[in-house]
């Protein structure tokens, strides 16, 4: 497979151009993570806590490119620091504590909005300029268009606070403990309703738009007529002859998504207060948490990196044209 | 194929009536499930993302903030509501040597830790010796102010000073003492996480502990268990005061710690019976100028008293209070700026007429600063007597909501005045770092929050501390004050304390250093639903916000009793 020789030279510099971006970017942060940690005891700040911080944490001399070479040496062993926020826990402990649950939900809400999202945008593109078609591919437009946020404090607020029909926080009834019954699961999921709510319009939206222009391309081939023409039902032309090809550009969207649905996350998660990699990175950054930071950027843009690979490789197998060579 | 669908279908359909069973049964309990026997505070005291397992007491940022107070007590309390009188505890009582350079405290003889070792006097020199050697787990400043720690006997200890200074006993109010059997143990004091505390404070117990809740449990071993009538803990995770205002129709917190916008409507209304709160005026905030700027207008006008004058008359206290605080905080008309909870060491020859630049008055100001001159220039703007410019902007942190509008308002009224003064807003990290380089020309800041009022002043205008703590931005010095200052640490009658403070303030008030403008509010709210016996405003005996800066809040629990 050639394709994945070029690709990954690619794959190469670009996660070199993400290693070195996150080792500077914390640092154009003003502030150093003593004066975070001393701003974060208000109050309690006395001259003599002061001084103990000072003391304890140091304050960051080390000439800028030994910083680098320590920081290479950690990534190498996947020895990502030791929190300052949640001192003395590793990043690597922070970090997958809270991955768990960001994974849970993001993959959740693409599941659930790619099965919305490409069933509407079929049907809309089979009754195309139809009833339904009018009023759901507008719609899609309009979520598609709201931000998460507002969408997460409108239903935090309608279903959450006013009606009280789910939860305002947390991942499960922190009365719990984890284990598998079903009364953990049923809370777990009680609890993911609404946030994975507050990230799906959005790509409802986005899947149905690109479903609906793709399979009207498709719809429109010869072998669709011909389908038709053998007598096939309506259901069977629609799924197995246009649908089914139609799914290409919705998986190369899939890929794109995944950094935006992250993105939306760090805001819903921080709103429904989910204990996930968003609220992690949210209170790191206040905390000017430099190496949870750079953990979780990195582990960030991995995660898009490896989605966008994967991608590639199910694309070859899935459509032979797109192969290198092939032609 | 029929069959297939058929058993699926059926298994399906018991799946899911079982899922909707646990469901109903989750929403059903949920909050309430667990406790009937014993009794279970619900309080929140910190907004953290999760929680961490650190009960360590040296971990000042990591340490949850249930440690102070709760695992381990202190041994003595001052209580700022009532004249920075003790509260023993751990201790029965200290004394002086005559020349005042050490101090003997007498422990409390029945005290053990939870484990059911003796507390003794090895313990608190073990503390003391442990900061002396180990400076970043030196919380109180012990490397500062002492030389040495003795145990005479298993209940005495004295501790040798390096200085005169009357206001020690209130330095060590913070100190965590920790058993010597099991820190002497450990390695690294400073790393090490405490998970399973043993403690000497009436919550020792940890027994849950999970990201989003943990609780913590009565002292098997507690001395003063008689006062004791709360058995458990219980702290739920809550990330900030967003999350916390939805929680809030749930009714499941008790004692909360948190900033509430528009409180009758948003806490008191849900449950007009038993919710309840008391935000009593804390410590005074005020306008501080830089008298080190090296911008020679600014310099010659803030050092000029007519100017200081002018610029207080030129504050709307009360739009602050009302606009920018959401009514919380209190105006502070006392050119001496004394926060309204020492009340009983007001004087009240620093007053009267000494107030007489404490109201909002543009006018008189412009009149004042006229008189001075301080002409106006082509742009509408004054210059200082000797024809220099005057602007300088006043730095607020960034995010400090309230504290902007305050500022803002703070400026209009300057402007009007003919002073060029604009708002600006630096990361908190960037506004210390100006407080402490001295690059700033005017801030607005709270002064250092102590049991006494001495403490507060000493650090923000004693010539010693100037330019050395953030309270101390101004860089005032006055070799008078100094010599009261001092006056008032080498003696140690509390009759001799309050006659100084008092020539303090009239000095204070005279040559008027900074503009006072508001006291700001402490945060606390309750629910006695399940609990009485809460501190409110008809009975202010002490400071009752569960913060972990304030050590009467242990005296705050051993007042509630759960509801019959």
């Amino acid at each position: 497979m050639r394709v994945s020789g070029r690709r990954l030279g690619v794959y190469a510099v670009a996660l070199a151009f993400a290693i070195v971006m996150n080792f500077i970017l914390p640092r154009l942060m003003p502030g150093t993570p003593v004066d975070a940690m001393v701003a974060q005891l208000g109050a309690r700040a006395t001259p003599a806590a002061v001084e103990a911080i000072k003391a304890r944490f140091g304050e960051i001399d080390q000439p800028i490119m030994m910083q680098f070479v320590d920081y290479l040496k950690g990534l190498a062993t996947l020895d990502l620091g030791v929190s300052v926020k949640y001192y003395p826990q590793t990043v690597v402990q922070v970090l997958s504590r809270a991955t768990l649950w960001t994974v849970f939900l993001v993959v959740t809400a693409l599941i659930f909005s790619l099965c919305v999202g490409v069933m509407l945008g079929a049907i809309s593109a089979w009754r195309r300029g139809g009833r339904f078609d009018t009023v759901v591919s507008p719609l899609s437009v309009i979520m598609f268009s709201i931000p998460p946020v507002i969408i997460a404090l409108t239903i935090l607020f309608v279903f959450a606070v006013s009606l009280r029909w789910f939860p305002v926080g947390y991942a499960y009834d922190p009365d719990l403990d984890p284990g598998f019954n079903f009364i953990f699961a049923g809370s777990v999921f009680m609890h993911a309703i609404l946030p994975v709510l507050t990230l799906s319009p959005f790509l409802i939206g986005e899947f149905q738009t690109t479903m609906r222009s793709s399979m009207i391309v498709v719809l429109g081939e010869d072998y669709v007529t011909m389908g038709r023409a053998k007598g096939l039902s309506n259901l069977a032309v629609m799924f197995s002859y246009g649908a089914r090809n139609a799914l290409l550009p919705v998986l190369t969207n899939l890929a794109l998504m995944l950094g935006a649905v992250f993105g939306g996350s760090i805001v819903t998660e921080i709103v429904f207060n989910y204990p996930g990699l968003g609220l992690t990175l949210f209170t790191a950054s206040v905390a000017r948490d430099y190496p949870v930071i750079q953990g979780q950027l990195l582990l960030m843009t991995m995660a898009t990196l490896g989605a966008n690979f994967l991608v590639d490789i199910i694309y070859g197998l899935v459509d032979p044209r797109l192969r290198e060579g092939a032609r | 194929m029929g069959l297939d669908k058929r058993v699926i279908r059926s298994v399906s359909a018991r799946a899911g009536s079982a899922v909707a069973t646990a469901l109903t049964a989750v929403m059903a309990f949920g909050a309430s499930a667990a406790w009937a026997a014993e009794t279970v505070l619900t309080m929140h005291i910190e907004e953290q993302s999760s929680w961490v397992q650190n009960f360590n007491p040296f971990d000042l940022a990591g340490r949850r903030q249930s440690t102070m107070d709760f695992i381990y007590e202190p041994l003595v309390i001052f209580n700022a509501n009532d004249g920075g009188k003790p509260v023993w505890r751990l201790a029965t009582s200290y004394k002086f040597s005559d020349d005042l350079k050490s101090i003997t405290y007498d422990l409390r003889p029945d005290v053990k830790w939870s484990d059911g070792q003796k507390l003794t006097s090895a313990d608190v020199k073990y503390t003391i010796d442990l900061m002396l050697k180990n400076p970043a787990v030196d919380t109180v400043g012990v490397g500062q102010t002492v030389t040495s720690v003795e145990a005479p006997s298993p209940t005495q200890v004295k501790i040798n000073l390096k200085a005169v200074n009357s206001e020690f006993p209130e330095s060590l109010a913070d100190l965590a003492v920790v058993p010597q059997h099991v820190w002497k143990d450990i390695a690294d004091p400073v790393a090490f996480k405490n998970e399973k505390p043993v403690g000497s404070g009436p919550m020792t117990e940890v027994r849950r502990f999970t990201p989003q809740v943990y609780e913590q449990c009565r002292n098997p071993n507690y001395w003063d268990a008689a006062s004791l009538h709360v058995d458990c803990l219980r702290l739920p995770q809550i990330s900030g005061n967003d999350q916390m205002l939805a929680l809030l129709p749930e009714g499941s917190v008790d004692w909360i710690g948190s900033f509430l916008p528009q409180i009758d409507k948003t806490f008191v209304a849900l449950d007009p019976q038993h919710n309840g709160y008391w935000q009593p005026p804390a410590e005074t905030v005020a306008f501080e100028m830089n008298f080190k700027s090296t911008n020679a207008g600014n310099l010659e006008a803030f050092k000029d008293l007519n100017f200081r004058h002018a610029f207080s008359l030129a504050m709307d206290r009360k739009s602050m209070v009302d606009i920018a605080g959401f009514g919380y905080p209190v105006v502070n008309l006392h050119a001496s700026g004394l926060p309204p909870r020492f009340e009983s060491w007001r004087n009240k020859a620093a007053e009267g007429d000494k107030d007489a630049f404490m109201g909002y008055d543009t006018d008189k100001a412009n009149r004042i600063l006229d008189d001075a001159g301080y002409k106006k220039g082509a742009d509408g703007f004054r210059t200082t007597p000797s024809g220099k410019p005057i602007a300088f902007p006043i730095i607020v942190p960034n995010g400090w909501t309230d504290w902007i509008d305050a500022v803002q308002i703070a400026v209009e009224g300057l402007r009007s005045a003919g002073i060029n003064a604009s708002v600006a807003t630096p990361e908190y990290e960037q506004w210390r770092k100006q407080l402490l380089d001295g690059s700033f020309e005017v801030v607005m800041n709270s002064r250092a929050d102590s049991a006494t009022p001495f403490q507060g002043y000493y650090q923000s205008l004693s010539t010693a501390y100037a330019g050395r703590l953030t309270v101390s931005a101004p860089r005032y010095s006055n070799p008078k004050l100094d010599a009261m200052f001092d006056q008032y640490l080498k003696s140690s009658s509390d009759d001799d304390h309050k006659k100084i403070f008092n020539d303090i303030q009239v000095l204070i008030a005279d040559d008027f250093p900074v503009v006072p403008v508001f006291n700001g509010p402490t945060w606390y709210q309750f629910s006695s639903k399940r609990f009485t016996g809460w501190v409110t405003d008809k009975d202010p005996v002490m400071n009752p916000e569960d913060h972990d800066n304030n050590r009467m809040r242990l005296m705050h629990l051993l007042r509630l009793k759960p509801v019959q």
